[in-house]
Formats: C-alpha cells, structure tokens, sequence
C-alpha cells in the first residue's frame, strides 16, 4: 500500500472518529437536558402501570450513559437513527428526503458566491483603481452587516431562488479573504519581477499569483463551505423550504433532541468530509 | 489616509452615542419596554411615540433603546468571554507545543468546521423555549461565548508560537526567571493587542448571530426587547413600505456593525 492511501486511510478513520465523538458529545448533550425522558403521554391516566412501563423502556429512563451510548450506537451501526419526536417519523427517512435539496441549495450557492467573489478579487487586482477597491469594500462591508435573517427575508420578498440567498451571504467574507490572500501573493518580489519584465497579466495571474495562493485558497474551499451550510438554516427556515436547515430549525423549536443528534452527526460528517476534501488537495504538489 | 482617519473617529463618536443611548435608556424615554398601549397598536410616529408602536401597543423607541442596552453590553461580555478561552487555549498551545498543541487545535479545527448557527441552534433547543426573558438572554450570549472561541485560538496560538521562539523570552530564560514571571511578564503582555484585536472582532459578529437567532425565536425571548427580536417584527417586508420607520431597528443594527468594522487603523496606517 502506497503512502499516499495510508495518509487518506488515516484520514477517514479520523473523521468517522471525529463524527462518532460529534454523535457522542450531543447525545451526552440530549442526555442531560433539562425534561429529557418526559413523555407526555405517561401523564395519561388511562394508561395501565405495565403501558407506562413500556414508555419508559422505549425512551431507556433508568439506565445509565454507558447503555444510552451503547444503545445510541448499535442503532447507528444497523442505520437506525431513532425516530422523531415531533413528526413521529424515522429520522433516516427525513434525512434522506430533505438531504438532496439542501445540498443542491448550498452546492449551487457555493458556487455562485466562488464566482462572484474570484471575479471580483481579479477584477480589483487586475485594475487595481482605487475607486473598484473601496467600491467593493463598501458593498460586501454593507453585505456583511446584514443578519443572515434579514437576507433570507429579503430573498423571501423578492422571490430570489434560495441559493442566490446563500451566495450573498457567502460572498462578502469570501471576497475579503481571496483579496487579502490575492493581494499578497500580487506583491511578492517575484511578481514584481514578472510585472517588471513586461510578463502579460494574463501569465502573472496564472503562472505566478495563483501557484502561491493555492493553498490558503484551498483552505478557503472548506471554511465557505461550512459558512454555505450555516447559511442555508435561517434561509431555509423563513422561507420554509423542505431542507436539512428547516428540519434543524423545527427540531430545535419543538425540542426534538432526537432528530437534533441525528441532524449533527450529519452536519459533522458532511463538514468533516469537505474539510478532508480540502485538506488532501493541499497537500498534492503542483 | 485622512479620509479615513476622520471615518474612524466618526464611528467612534457614533458607537459612544448609541452605547449611551442604551445604558441611559430610562433618561430617553417615559415609558417601560412592556408597557402596552392597548387603544394605539401599529400607531404611526408620532411626538408620544417616535417610531409608533408595535402590534401589541408598546413604544418602539422605548424597546429600541432598551433593546441597544441588551445587545450592546451583552455581545461584549460573550466576546470577552470567547476571547479569555481562546488566550488561555491559543497560549498553552502556543508556548507548550506537544501533544497539548496537537488536541487543541484539533478540537478548534472541528468546532470551526461546524457552522456556528447550528451548534447554538443545538445548544439553545436544551433549553426549554419557555424558559424567563432574562435567562434567556443569559443563555443565547453565554452560548455565544462558550462556542465562538475556536477561530480567536488559531490567531493567539500563532503568536504565541512565535514568541514561544523569541530572544527576549530565551533570555528570560537564560536569566533564571520563573515560568510565572515570564508568562505574566513576558508572555502576555505581548498578547495583549491580538487579545484585544480578537475582542473587538467577536463583537459584531456576536451581534449578529443574536439577531438571526432571535428572528429564528431561539433567542431573547419577549417581552425583554433585543436588536434581534425587534427585527422580528419586521418579517413582513411589504408592510415596511407603507411604515418605513419600521426599519430603523435594522438600520442600527447595521450601522453599528459598520461602525465596529471601521474603528481600528489599517495595516497600512500603522505601518
């Protein structure tokens, strides 16, 4: 086995460690939770001893966090995430359903802000004119005082499609950060060197800029990403799209701690993945 | 450069002005923030009520004011908090280095890689929505301050790892001084702007994070007024045309986090 598979084997391990200690820190999270185990049918005086018995057994009160995490676990293991509370549905299904519209929303906002910012950093590098900078500046200044709430309303009432929503949000803090790490690779001596011999813009950009800004770029690569995801739960939830955010935002409304576990197990795996995406790609050479 | 210099010290006459407006909120206004003026709701501005009053009849101005209190002494306070645990974190790592190094910035990599709206959704749904006004409030911004350390760790433990190789502490060594006095006097204050600088960055976005919260209804709960909550009543975007003094929550609210991005000099001014 090459040392490159090892490195990415090492990897993956880490992430399904670093995903079952995410499952693990907010099932510990669910466990102590204020009204954990209450279940407000056990208040129904119809109900026999032996039925509020098997309530109990059902939510597993009594036993310990070693045989909650056990539990918790083999579920995991045999694709079983439990069942929602609050639609009374299983968890695995509605994460099913509403995975593949939330990440195309984010997929197509992640896009669209990568574009737009990549156009305007090499747009204000390439002119340079003080008046495209502070004109930039200004505008993803204002984009970023927004609250990501007020922009989701404002997507809502101009019926823009939700990813444009993403990529707006996205967008400004993207931009600041190509820039800066553009602008820095744009006055090593080497680049000054290149401008110095008459090298084409074009070339500069391309043979000398980029090489040296693709790492912290790729890094970027991962960070928008989570920024996009984040992005997508306000913006799902006001304009009541059938997505992972939505889902997240009802959980968290209606105390479904359940599903909440279920939805950050997937949160960390996804995020985790992009991050090892974006990591493995660094370190390949040019 | 001037330009800018006069730019900056505008922001910080207006960010006094609105941190006074909200700590001497009663000298402002009358009337309390849950006072309901049930025969006028949804009034229009007038000399009583400067900016009208809400659905439920209480003044906007009053809840503006109070609600500049809560947000503005409370995003601090998360951000002095994130900012204590991203020094202490950043600086054993940073000076330490080891095993230590490796777990911390690990676990601020993973924390980082999680959006942070969704880890406070998380933490916040612990909580039963029920829960008083004032807990709260004291829940969404300790939330906010146990959570928003990780990206502050990265900054401090870099120079902290660079002071970790540096003469002066290499001398402070060689002369025998003790590992306290080289921390308290060497170590820290040297730490000190990129504290402060993490400080001051944490602000507005915490400010922010507690207004899509609350607009979410998973942040201060009513009827203690905040930036966020008060935008909550601004869901309905075609109603804001016909009452545009509506808006002027969210125009202080932006406002201010345009002001916190333009009080510190540039790298450029510095140098």
């Amino acid at each position: 086995m090459t040392p490159g598979i090892l490195k990415f084997a090492q990897k993956l391990l880490l992430l399904g460690a670093l995903a079952i200690m995410g499952a693990l820190l907010s099932a510990t999270i669910v466990r102590f939770a204020p009204g954990y185990g209450v279940d407000e049918h056990e208040l129904d005086s119809r109900l026999s001893a032996s039925s509020r018995d098997a309530i109990r057994n059902r939510l597993q009160l009594g036993k310990g966090l070693l045989s909650y995490y056990g539990a918790y676990l083999s579920g995991l293991v045999h694709g079983n995430l439990g069942t929602s509370a609050f639609l009374e549905r299983p968890v695995a299904g509605l994460l099913k359903e509403r995975a593949a519209f939330t990440a195309r929303t984010v997929f197509l906002g992640w896009i669209t802000a990568w574009a737009a910012a990549s156009l305007l950093s090499l747009l204000t590098l390439r002119w340079q004119s003080w008046l495209l900078e502070y004109s930039a500046t200004a505008a993803t200044g204002i984009l970023i005082a927004l609250p990501t709430a007020v922009v989701a309303l404002l997507c809502l009432y101009l019926r823009a499609p939700l990813f444009l929503g993403i990529a707006v949000i996205t967008l400004p803090k993207l931009f600041r950060y190509q820039h800066n790490i553009l602008a820095q690779a744009h006055i090593q001596p080497f680049v000054l060197a290149a401008r110095a011999r008459g090298v084409s813009p074009g070339r500069i950009l391309f043979r000398h800029v980029l090489p040296v800004a693709r790492p912290p770029l790729l890094a970027l690569l991962a960070v928008s990403a989570s920024l996009a995801l984040g992005a997508a739960i306000p913006l799902e939830a006001l304009s009541d799209s059938p997505g992972v955010g939505q889902l997240a935002w009802q959980a968290a409304l209606n105390r479904d701690l359940p599903l909440l576990t279920s939805i950050t197990l997937f949160v960390t795996l996804l995020t985790a993945g992009v991050n090892l995406f974006s990591g493995t790609l660094q370190e390949r050479r040019p | 450069m001037k330009v800018r210099r006069a730019l900056r010290f505008l922001c910080r006459g207006a960010l006094l002005a609105t941190l006074a407006l909200g700590l001497f909120a009663g000298s402002f206004t009358p009337y309390s923030y849950a006072h309901q003026f049930r025969g006028i709701p949804n009034a229009a501005p007038s000399a009583a009520h400067w900016l009208g009053t809400d659905a439920l009849g209480r003044d906007l101005f009053t809840r503006l004011v109070y609600g500049t209190r809560v947000s503005l002494l409370l995003a601090p306070a998360a951000a002095l908090i994130a900012s204590i645990i991203a020094a202490i974190l950043g600086a054993i790592a940073g000076l330490r280095g080891g095993w230590l190094e490796k777990i911390i910035l690990a676990c601020a990599d993973l924390s980082m890689s999680l959006p942070l709206l969704f880890v406070l959704i998380a933490l916040r749904s612990v909580l039963p929505l029920d829960v008083s006004p004032v807990l709260s409030v004291i829940a969404t911004f300790l939330a906010l301050g146990l959570i928003g350390w990780p990206a502050s760790v990265r900054v401090v433990w870099a120079a902290s790892r660079d002071l970790r190789d540096s003469d002066h502490l290499l001398l402070a060594q060689a002369l025998g001084y003790r590992r306290s006095q080289i921390l308290f006097h060497q170590v820290l204050p040297c730490l000190r702007p990129v504290f402060l600088a993490q400080f001051w960055i944490s602000i507005p976005l915490f400010i922010l994070t507690e207004a899509t919260l609350s607009m979410l209804g998973l942040g201060v709960m009513e009827p203690l007024p905040s930036w966020g909550n008060l935008l909550r009543g601004s869901e309905d975007f075609s109603a804001m045309a016909a009452n545009p003094w509506r808006l002027v929550p969210l125009l202080v609210l932006v406002h201010t986090v345009i002001c916190f991005q333009f009080i510190f000099p540039g790298s450029e001014e510095i140098a």
